[in-house]
């Protein structure tokens, strides 16, 4: 027999549905509704969809940054009441303040926040140096986040996130801003990362909101499709490509079928939200 | 041909001093012109003149008269700026981060911001007498709008998504509040800092000029009252352009030396 606790998976979400309400017209717009979602502990999972299909709503809510209308998100069995270090966020325009170099971005969160309680001095000067030359930063530690280039500063914001050592990585389009050629190479950076060549157990349990569906196939091991009007989950397709994943993938078989089954799921309202 | 044409085109190389004295040339011929002028005048004291001007301003350094009013009233001004500074950015913060205690203040602050200092001063010579307290007063008075106004808009345009992130990092709020608002309208403040010193520099040798008026100039000191010796007992016109020029130059001093310190203060942004 399990302990009940070990039962539960890391993330949930239980017919989760988010409205808002314009502040003037006081009219009411479903953002979300019905999301329910099951995240095992490692898992990386991509949400998709088209524009509008509040993934990044969805996102927020896992976060804490924004409460659920109805419906409850658990971290391992425990509602979520707000925003913690437990679940770090990158962002989509990365969020780096502007005002502090690499290193001190970097060392933000443990030397502001709960993720540096208990840790000495010389632990967080550590592990800031860790992380810097984790996503190869060193030699730029000084440098102010507006001398750096897209895909710099999106290291800058994946270590930054990961020296807070959070459980359970949350990322809404973090490649998004990026050039095509940097953005298939981060890709594969962000796997080495995550942890692909360990064992399930030591890895992160990783969120990824994209629009990009093939970056979504290379990525993850399950794609959430989402669709809108209102925004809700339309189905979820395990990705059974075999890990570490390497440039090669892209040009299987099996990796263009899984990329046309979700376009086909998305198309439809795709060209609608161009319409 | 061609080489002529190349001739043409290529930028000439100049000597250094070229843009210098092309800046001063104009500069100098209006003070000849006004020197030409003068001269022409029966009376010294009512026709200013460059000559005398300077004159005057020697004197006035040499006795000392000069420096001291200067000091008093950069005191003044630096006195009455740091209340200012401190009052504007702790209320500026206050609004800009709480909706409830903006919409509170903000009626009573726009409906005092139309009225001018100078406007306010019979009420401070009447309460504070015709010295340093009433100036004071006044120079806080004129500095406080643009340092609070500055401030509340600095701190109600912080990005959303960096308090977010930084709440998502387990920051807590008082700490955002120092490591994260604070900061980020950082410019803001400094840009009101520099304007509210400015209109505080304004407002002293106006201020100045008119309590000089109430206690018959002695009395309360400073560049202004100053000024008004020289206007109401020398009847020297030549002693007012010489402070005039100072205040001019005091200001301009000011303003270079606090755009130094935003740089400073302000890396990230160049």
């Amino acid at each position: 027999m399990e302990a009940p606790g070990t039962t539960d998976p890391k993330l949930r979400l239980k017919g989760v549905a988010k409205a808002f309400t314009a502040p003037r017209t006081l009219k009411r717009t479903l953002a979300v509704t019905g999301v329910d979602l099951a995240v095992e502990a490692g898992e990386f999972i991509c949400i998709v969809g088209p524009s509008g299909c509040g993934k990044s709503t969805v996102m927020n809510m896992i976060a804490g940054l924004d409460m659920p209308s109805s419906g409850t998100i658990e971290i391992n069995g425990v509602p979520v009441a707000g925003p913690g270090a437990d679940r770090g966020v990158m962002f989509q325009d990365y969020a780096l303040f502007p005002w502090l170099t690499v290193e001190e971005n970097i060392g933000f969160g443990l030397r502001n926040g709960t993720p540096g309680n208990g840790l000495s001095r010389g632990e967080v000067e550590a592990r800031v140096r860790e992380h810097v030359e984790l996503v190869q930063l060193a030699g730029s530690e000084t440098k102010y986040p507006h001398q750096l280039s897209g895909g710099m500063r999106q290291r800058v914001a994946l270590a930054r996130l990961l020296a807070n050592g959070p459980d359970v990585l949350l990322m809404d389009e973090p490649l998004g801003a990026l050039d095509a050629q940097t953005r298939l190479i981060l890709q594969t950076e962000l796997l080495r990362i995550w942890g692909e060549t360990a064992p399930q157990a030591a890895r992160k349990t990783a969120v990824f909101i994209t629009h990009d569906i093939e970056e979504a196939v290379f990525l993850a091991d399950r794609v959430v499709v989402m669709s809108r009007h209102p925004g809700r989950v339309r189905a979820v397709i395990p990705v059974d490509l075999a890990r570490p994943r390497d440039e090669h993938i892209r040009a299987t078989p099996r990796f263009g079928q899984l990329s046309e089954e979700i376009w086909g799921l998305i198309r439809a309202e795709a060209y609608e939200a161009i319409a | 041909m061609s080489d002529g044409l190349a001739g043409a085109l290529a930028p000439r190389p100049e000597p250094r001093w070229a843009t210098p004295a092309r800046g001063a040339a104009l500069p100098l011929l209006l003070l000849a012109a006004w020197q030409a002028w003068a001269t022409t005048q029966p009376d010294i004291t009512r026709a200013p003149s460059p000559v005398q001007v300077a004159a005057t301003f020697v004197r006035l350094t040499a006795s000392g008269d000069l420096p001291v009013s200067l000091l008093q009233s950069l005191g003044r001004v630096l006195g009455g700026f740091a209340a200012a500074l401190v009052l504007g950015i702790v209320l500026g913060i206050a609004m800009g981060t709480s909706r409830t205690v903006r919409a509170a203040v903000e009626p009573i602050v726009e409906s005092f911001r139309p009225v001018a200092p100078m406007a306010v001063l019979p009420i401070a010579i009447l309460w504070f007498g015709t010295g340093t307290p009433a100036a004071l007063s006044i120079v806080g008075y004129a500095a406080f709008f643009p340092l609070l106004l500055n401030t509340v808009h600095g701190v109600s345009q912080v990005d959303r998504t960096l308090l977010q992130a930084a709440r998502t990092m387990g920051v807590p709020r008082l700490r955002i509040l120092r490591k994260v608002v604070l900061p980020a309208s950082l410019p803001s403040i400094l840009l009101g800092a520099r304007l509210a010193l400015g209109v505080a520099w304004t407002a002293i040798i106006a201020a100045e000029l008119a309590v000089g008026a109430k206690s018959g100039g002695g009395g309360s000191g400073g560049i202004g009252a100053m000024m008004f010796v020289f206007y109401a007992y020398s009847i020297d016109l030549n002693g007012i352009v010489a402070c005039m020029i100072v205040i001019g130059l005091v200001a301009l001093a000011i303003d270079r030396l606090f755009r130094g310190l935003e740089r400073r203060l302000t890396p990230w942004r160049h």
